[in-house]
């Protein structure tokens, strides 16, 4: 049995049994079938579950006369995250203000978790930044298919057409490049966090370890924006009016 | 849309900041990409070379990604 945190142990305790049976009808053995939720899929729930109660008050206290503490940072952060996608993709850029805050909240409270005692990065086991990626990936290729339509798939063929059967793998792996290295980055950005946290703070329990904390905290931050201008860098690819 | 999306990014620094970060591990990806499809297709077709273009590919596929990036900026 693996080493559950104290929020994994009470949804296994809660739902080991159905998810289980969901897993069998599904064909799916899990390894632990009495504790089959992971403590990064545990995490992650914790993350939907924070970032849900934080929208439900906000949308409860939102007022245009006396706009209280909270509206006003998330109206900041809404302005930050509508700059950011306007100065990137362009005219357009308002619909995918939601998707792309939402995303950086969910990885920024997910690399913070890693700070907080009792809890750790859901974005430092790999299959979270992977799943990240792969919903980035495939948002962006939808949002240019929607937008150009059939003639999107000529940003594969490159520039001249005698060079298009070399070009196609080319951009299937660029593409898929893209994929792996958003992954790994976040992966390994936050994994190599907690581990640097956790070596000093047993090598030195007081003082260095705030240092290092700290450095979290900048690395969460970093690596939460980068992931979102990313995905707005991508989107903008996607939507370019030159294929 | 942005009919040339590059232009507002240059002002950026932010944006060449994640670009480059980004390039750093792009090109170790793509090679690791291409030779994943080889060997998938190696296991599907059940051969044994097909790993080698597909390394290849995926080398070439970085440096594509490079330079482009790099034009990108530079022009």
């Amino acid at each position: 049995m693996p080493e559950q945190l104290w929020f994994t142990k009470l949804l296994n305790q809660l739902f080991a049994g159905p998810i289980t049976a969901l897993l069998h009808a599904l064909h799916i053995q899990p390894q632990y079938p009495q504790a089959p939720i992971t403590n990064a899929v545990a995490m992650e729930v914790l993350v939907v579950g924070l970032l849900l109660l934080f929208f439900l008050v906000v949308r409860s206290r939102l007022s245009v006369e006396s706009p209280g503490g909270i509206q006003h940072i998330f109206e900041s952060f809404q302005g930050f995250i509508e700059g950011e996608s306007q100065s990137i993709i362009g005219h357009g850029s308002e619909q995918f203000t939601p998707i792309l805050a939402v995303l950086f909240l969910f990885i920024l409270i997910g690399n913070l978790f890693g700070v907080v005692p009792g809890l750790e990065s859901p974005t430092a086991s790999p299959v979270v930044p992977l799943g990240l990626a792969l919903f980035t990936f495939a948002y962006y290729q939808l949002q240019g298919l929607r937008h150009h339509g059939v003639k999107y798939l000529k940003q594969f063929l490159g520039p001249v057409w005698w060079l298009s059967p070399l070009m196609i793998p080319l951009e299937i792996i660029s593409h898929l490049a893209r994929l792996l290295s958003l992954t790994i980055r976040l992966y390994a950005n936050m994994f190599a966090g907690d581990l640097v946290t956790l070596v000093f703070l047993s090598l030195i329990p007081i003082f260095i370890p705030v240092i290092f904390l700290g450095l979290h905290i900048f690395v969460a931050l970093l690596q939460a924006y980068i992931f979102v201008l990313l995905a707005m860098v991508y989107l903008a690819g996607a939507l370019a009016e030159e294929h | 849309m942005a009919d040339d999306p590059q232009e507002p990014q240059k002002k950026n620094p932010w944006v060449q900041l994640g670009n480059y970060a980004q390039l750093a591990i792009v090109f170790p990806a793509a090679t690791v990409i291409g030779w994943l499809i080889g060997s998938a297709l190696d296991r599907w077709l059940h051969t044994t070379w097909l790993y080698i273009p597909g390394l290849l590919l995926g080398i070439v596929a970085g440096f594509v990604e490079l330079v482009r990036t790099a034009m990108k900026d530079s022009s």
